[in-house]
């Protein structure tokens, strides 16, 4: 994907990333927890543009839980309130066991897509992510054998010799579909010669979607729709919308980008479209 | 066994939630529910290895408080995590 997709006009796919694992209400009270605070961000972001929901799950005082069964309640509440909107489980789950990181892939039915996160990340100051070359295997393994398709996490460049690593390994449908990360810690840093770089770097042929973290989010996912990508945005990334001011919803966020897309003559995808362009 | 700093809070530093939530007493703020479980030990994290703000503080602890905590937070252990 390139600036060529750009002038030719190609549908942006939205995600709306609604929760997260990390952060809770003790940092913005607009955050999701409850299957049915979620099932009705969901329905609220698709309505704004979205056709995508990345979805953690929390137990009721917003703790995180990896139980198939708190993620079947949260998929039941957004098929109940949304129209269309792809469901898009997260695999990741730091500290957790790689036993607990495949639970989200076990709903019925499964989720359309997943996220595969593609390497280690740092969290705090002693603590690792691991997410070691065995356990994206085995999570790709069963996301091919329940028809889920990935979404491969790239954090850092090391990440996308991971993407090619795996791409040795095992084979993925197509479209390769990868989310540039771009923010603070272990991943790349925020600069926009980086993000052009990581553009030429992805496999051929393969979709990108861009992810910026904190103020980085808007610039970022502008930058994605202009050079041809698809974007992400959300209270998991980003709970400002703009300095130091509370995103009030998810929704005002997509509301936001498909606003900016809109302007930039670039279509914004349906739910329908984008399972399209993603082969799903 | 969990952190000594770990309580369960309705309410503190002005904020106010339906369910209690985790709160570091060595912090004096409510923690991330990542952090959080760090907090409570839950899956492969204890407080005393993976948590920065415990680390500092550890020498504050009382002697023989190390123990005390797993009854009072029982009902929000780990549970369905798995």
């Amino acid at each position: 994907m390139s600036y060529e997709n750009y002038l030719a006009g190609e549908p942006v796919i939205i995600t709306a990333a609604l929760t997260g694992g990390v952060q809770g209400k003790e940092a913005t009270p607009h955050l999701p927890e409850t299957p049915k605070e979620i099932g009705k961000a969901a329905a609220e972001a698709e309505a704004a543009g979205a056709s995508v929901v990345h979805v953690h799950a929390r137990k009721d005082n917003g703790e995180r839980t990896f139980a198939t069964e708190r993620f079947q309640e949260i998929d039941d509440e957004i098929r109940r309130q949304a129209d269309d909107v792809i469901i898009q489980h997260s695999t990741g789950g730091t500290g957790a066991s790689d036993e607990d990181r495949h639970l989200p892939l076990r709903t019925d039915p499964a989720p359309e897509m997943a996220s595969l996160d593609m390497g280690p990340m740092n969290r705090y100051d002693h603590l690792t992510s691991e997410n070691t070359r065995g356990l994206v295997d085995s999570l790709h393994e069963e996301m091919v054998e329940r028809g889920i398709k990935p979404e491969l996490e790239i954090f850092n460049d090391g990440h996308m010799n991971e993407t090619y690593g795996l791409l040795e390994r095992r084979e993925l449908a197509e479209p390769v579909y990868g989310t540039l990360i771009f923010g603070p810690g272990t991943l790349t840093p925020p600069k926009p010669r980086n993000f052009i770089n990581a553009i030429d770097n992805l496999p051929e042929g393969a979709q990108f979607n861009t992810l910026g973290f904190g103020r980085h989010q808007l610039p970022f996912v502008t930058m994605g729709i202009l050079f041809g990508g698809h974007v992400r945005v959300g209270l998991e990334d980003n709970i400002y919308y703009e300095r130091g001011e509370l995103a009030t919803s998810n929704a005002q966020l997509v509301e936001r980008v498909a606003r900016i897309a809109d302007e930039l003559g670039r279509e914004v995808a349906t739910p329908s479209q984008a399972r399209d362009i993603l082969n799903l | 066994m969990t952190c000594p700093f770990l309580a369960y809070r309705s309410e503190a530093n002005d904020r106010q939630f339906d369910e209690p939530r985790a709160y570091c007493e060595a912090a004096e703020q409510f923690v991330q529910p990542m952090r959080a479980d760090i907090c409570n030990d839950r899956y492969d994290l204890s407080h005393d290895e993976h948590c920065e703000i415990y680390l500092e503080h550890a020498d504050e602890v009382p002697a023989g408080t190390e123990t005390g905590d797993e009854t009072e937070n029982a009902g929000q252990s780990a549970g369905d995590d798995a």
